[in-house]
């Protein structure tokens, strides 16, 4: 069963480190909880530098500790951190993801606190149609966000997946809402 | 052609976004009607923009064009969104398209 504290939980990383397990952090953070650590691909900036002794026995390649006290992960970024963002690893974490939850919006800011308008039309439009959905907020990871707009081929925020497939961003959502196509696709996801 | 290329290279240099989104376009969609509206300060200092200039970072975009014909919204999205990469790599931060074909807008 899927924590509906998903995108609220990314919040705060710092916080939530120190005060729950590794093992409970992934368990409440679906999408976390399919990165493998062996993988070179690193949520960053998600765990504080006093965790660092149990996260750097995890990460057993590609990373490298900065100056700064977030670990990093270096396999995936190029100079600007975006050339390169999409590495296979994180191609099957995405597939997953998209592929476990009927309806994923990867947007700016949390269900609860959208930081973005057009995410925010997003999110109003689904809630009012009584979908259960998963959302990620993008703003918290830059590797994500990167690798997300090569995976989806779509350069902005929100995206929204159905059944595993792209939809569209916030101007064709509104669109399918006002025709009805919206929500028979839904439907047929959900009942699916 | 030589000329023309670099003419349309200088324009570039010299044009505003707005005017680089439209002749970028052009030339490829052959459009009907196309507006372009700078919308950036509708956005100044929200989440992910703080701190950076609030300039020609969100656009509307209202394009009519006969390329788009048999074509879904995404499709239609991602020939756009194609066309502008550069745009995007250079500070382009959001766009909202409204993308028809004439024949969508006849009768309007």
């Amino acid at each position: 069963m899927m924590s509906m504290a998903t995108s609220q939980s990314l919040q705060s990383p710092f916080s939530i480190t120190s005060t729950i397990s590794s093992s409970q952090f992934r368990r409440t953070n679906p999408l976390l909880g399919h990165f493998s650590f062996k993988a070179a691909v690193c949520p960053s900036g998600l765990f504080a530098k006093e965790n660092s002794s149990r996260t750097a026995r995890r990460h057993r390649a590609g990373f490298k500790r900065r100056s700064s006290t977030a670990l990093q992960c270096t396999a995936s970024h190029g100079p600007t951190g975006s050339t390169g963002a999409l590495t296979p690893e994180l191609k099957a974490t995405l597939d997953k993801f998209i592929t476990s939850n009927k309806v994923v919006l990867f947007m700016k800011g949390t269900k609860d606190f959208p930081q973005c308008g057009f995410s925010n039309t997003v999110v109003q439009v689904l809630k009012s149609l009584n979908v259960p959905f998963e959302t990620f907020n993008i703003l918290e990871n830059e590797t994500l966000r990167q690798g997300l707009k090569q995976y989806s081929s779509w350069p902005t925020f929100p995206q929204l997946y159905i059944d595993g497939e792209f939809f569209g961003g916030c101007d064709i959502t509104i669109e399918a809402y006002k025709s009805g196509e919206l929500q028979e696709l839904l439907e047929r996801a959900i009942c699916s | 052609m030589g000329s023309r290329a670099a003419g349309a290279a200088v324009m570039g240099a010299i044009l505003s976004r707005g005017g680089r989104i439209k002749q970028k376009l052009e030339p490829i969609l052959e459009p009907t009607s196309l507006e372009v509206e700078d919308v950036s300060y509708q956005h100044a200092g929200h989440e992910g923009l703080k701190g950076t200039a609030a300039t020609e970072t969100h656009f509307n975009l209202k394009i009519v064009s006969p390329k788009f014909e048999g074509q879904s919204l995404v499709k239609r999205h991602r020939l756009v969104y194609d066309l502008l990469s550069e745009e995007f790599k250079n500070g382009l931060h959001a766009l909202s398209i409204v993308a028809k074909t004439p024949a969508e807008t006849e009768g309007k």
